[in-house]
């Protein structure tokens, strides 16, 4: 038992020391990028330890370090919780961050500052790592908020560059709208159950819990990217490829699902939020595989199939499977960073072409990395016995046999199918046909830096489903039984849309572009989101201040509202209802006349 | 005669001055003046006589009232005048120009 905690507290301290010593003159040192990448490696070798030890005994451990403050009556104290979420993460993170510092030494090689690209590297893992083994909400906020300015320092890394810019000032905005529900949560929290401690909370939490949960749904919203503050994810891409591999694919991300998931035991009481996460999360996966399909750049559509992989977790969450929804998020880590790593291969053997319609013919030249893509592309789409199999198909088969809302169901189906279906527009664009990429180019991919890398991440796209799936405790009971065609759904889906788009990418190969349609233009300007969001909101609310403040007192109430209005009001009078001929003089001696008569009768009356 | 009963006969005078007149706007203006004035005459000596105190208000505010009237009404004049250059009354119809 003494060895969990040991071995826990040792790879943290491990993770922290290359930052620690970068005010030395290590950090000048060539090598540092390599002494990075091995911290990591060992920090993953040892954190194997703790992690086998829970799977075979069973037992959590929280390590309760240190008091650090009493306000009134709560005490906030650093803990850190390794269950079972966390005790499974962490190896997976780090496995997954040690081969993309392996592949960011050849990527980012000829960068002057690459030290401090790995510093970023290394201390977004230690904000992750403290987010996941956060045992009280103010820890893991901490771990919340580090994640997001380091994903900000790094998108803006090439900071020389406009889009790079707006995109990370994209993120950090989209992120803090998320905050704010947060905060709502730990406010509640601290208002009503006194604490901000995992165990007091799902304790003593029997009251309406509408509010927080909503708090925490928000906070998954935005950093997450579900639909409605999702366009900071395909901005995102202007980051470096390792940034894209390490945050927006495998492990920021899904924070967001991660915070969800710790809360399960809460979400399991309301029914209204979790239908709200089923729709939220429905429409998410659809929206995103509807842009995915349309898309230019690699890049983009690699990430909007993280956002629609992201809308499925959320999904899973949604109808109440926080085990499964768990085990997609470590399946998914390990072929999307796969997915981004060819890209990224592809990217900087092609001289940085992103374009993939300026792609092509790559089958024969790049080899390695032509079948790690393929292996990643089947591993995403749920072929059986390959990674994403043991997590996507039993959430496919879970959401078919609960009594769950149908609409998200057959939302999520579809969704499913376009996977495969932008899947093999990535695949049929890149690697097959003729070559669409200028010349004179050096195409190599020998160096072992790459290769092996992704070799590692490409054996645990193949075996680490099973060997997760197999290894873990059983949480809840899969479902057994079920009609011979639900079972068949995932799969079925994946084939029609896998054959659907080869068909069309065949037959229109060598077709006239046509004008593009109203779908084609709803699908490749992101269902005009952000450009409705990002512009229309701002200038209203600017108009109307701008209208209020110069325009109320002054023209309005001073000008307007007596004088122009009864002159306006007059002039339109008298020209509508004038039908005299101004016989002013027949008008005053018709009156003297009356008048008169009217004298004389009275007179001679009376 | 009473100073009363001639001040009430140049009122009917100048209404009926107000009423008839051939060509100039501003006669029927200048008419309009000689009726206030007249009535102007009328109340502080019926007050007077009379002795109703509390109504001795009443010329001021005819004062101020004619001074309005005679504002606007020479205003108008004004309008007329300049679109017109003189002030017939003749003008004074529906066309446009």
């Amino acid at each position: 038992m003494n060895m969990f905690a040991s071995c826990m507290i040792t790879a943290l301290i491990l993770l922290i020391l290359p930052i620690m010593l970068s005010f030395t003159k290590l950090y000048k040192n060539k090598l540092y990028p390599q002494y990075v990448k091995t911290t990591t490696s060992y920090a993953f070798m040892i954190t194997m330890i703790p992690t086998m030890m829970f799977i075979y005994s069973g037992q959590e451990m929280i390590i309760s370090n240190w008091h650090w403050i009493t306000i009134q009556t709560m005490k906030l104290s650093m803990s850190f919780k390794l269950d079972y979420f966390s005790m499974i993460f962490v190896p997976v993170a780090l496995f997954v961050t040690w081969s993309i510092m392996e592949f960011s030494m050849w990527y980012m090689h000829s960068d002057p500052y690459i030290n401090r690209f790995f510093k970023y590297l290394l201390m977004f893992l230690i904000t992750m790592m403290i987010l996941v083994t956060a045992n009280n909400m103010f820890q893991l906020f901490i771990g919340w908020e580090g994640v997001g300015i380091m994903s900000f320092l790094l998108i803006g890394w090439w900071y020389g560059r406009t889009d790079a810019n707006t995109a990370a000032l994209q993120a950090v905005l989209y992120n803090r709208v998320g905050d704010v529900g947060f905060m709502i949560t730990m406010a509640w929290f601290l208002l009503n159950l006194n604490t901000w401690d995992f165990q007091q909370i799902f304790l003593t939490s029997n009251n309406n819990l509408d509010l927080p949960l909503f708090g925490l749904l928000l906070a998954a919203t935005g950093k997450s990217a579900q639909f409605g503050l999702h366009p900071w994810l395909p901005s995102a891409m202007e980051g470096p490829t390792p940034v894209s591999a390490l945050l927006h694919s495998s492990t920021m991300v899904v924070a967001g699902v991660f915070l969800l998931i710790r809360f399960h035991p809460l979400l399991e009481q309301s029914q209204t939020i979790q239908t709200l996460t089923l729709c939220l999360g429905a429409i998410t996966t659809l929206f995103t595989a509807i842009c995915a399909l349309t898309q230019n750049d690699i890049k983009k559509i690699v990430a909007f199939s993280t956002s629609s992989q992201l809308g499925l977790m959320i999904v899973t969450i949604g109808i109440n499977q926080p085990y499964l929804a768990f085990l997609h998020i470590c399946t998914h880590a390990f072929f999307k960073a796969m997915l981004f790593m060819c890209s990224g291969s592809i990217i900087h053997s092609l001289n940085d072409e992103q374009d993939i319609r300026k792609m092509g013919g790559l089958f024969k030249t790049l080899p390695f990395t032509t079948s790690s893509l393929i292996i990643g592309s089947l591993a995403l789409t749920g072929m059986p016995f390959l990674t994403g199999f043991y997590s996507k198909d039993l959430i496919i088969e879970t959401a078919n046999t609960s009594n769950t809302n149908a609409w998200a169901l057959l939302i999520t189906l579809v969704a499913t199918s376009l996977t495969a279906a932008y899947s093999t527009r990535i695949m049929f664009f890149t690697l097959l046909g003729q070559p669409r990429f200028t010349p004179m180019i050096l195409i190599n991919e020998n160096n072992p830096l790459l290769i092996n890398s992704i070799k590692r991440l490409l054996i645990g796209s193949v075996f680490a489903g099973y060997v997760i799936s197999h290894s873990i405790t059983p949480t809840t009971i899969p479902q057994m039984t079920m009609p011979h065609y639900l079972k068949m759904t995932a799969l079925a889906v994946t084939i029609l849309g896998f054959i659907l788009a080869l068909e069309l990418n065949l037959t229109m190969q060598g077709l006239k572009f046509n004008q593009p349609s109203y779908y084609f233009k709803f699908s490749n300007l992101l269902g005009y989101y952000p450009i409705i969001m990002h512009r229309l909101t701002p200038k209203t609310s600017l108009t109307m201040s701008q209208s209020s403040a110069s325009m109320l007192l002054d023209s309005i109430w001073l000008e307007s509202v007596l004088p122009k209005s009864i002159s306006y009001f007059q002039m339109k009078s008298s020209t509508l209802i004038s039908n005299q001929k101004g016989l002013i003089k027949l008008y005053f001696l018709s009156f003297m006349i009356t008048m008169l008569l009217s004298l004389m009768i009275l007179n001679y009356h009376g | 005669m009473s100073i009363v009963y001639i001040n009430i006969f140049l009122a009917f005078l100048s209404l009926l001055g107000i009423l008839i007149y051939r060509s100039h706007l501003i006669s029927s203006l200048l008419c309009l003046e000689g009726m206030i004035l007249s009535l102007f005459i009328i109340i502080p000596v019926t007050i007077l006589n009379n002795h109703l105190i509390l109504v001795s208000m009443i010329p001021i505010v005819l004062l101020v009232f004619a001074a309005c009237k005679a504002a606007l009404g020479l205003s108008l004049l004004v309008i007329v005048s300049n679109t017109y250059g003189t002030d017939y009354v003749q003008n004074l119809n529906l066309l446009q120009c």
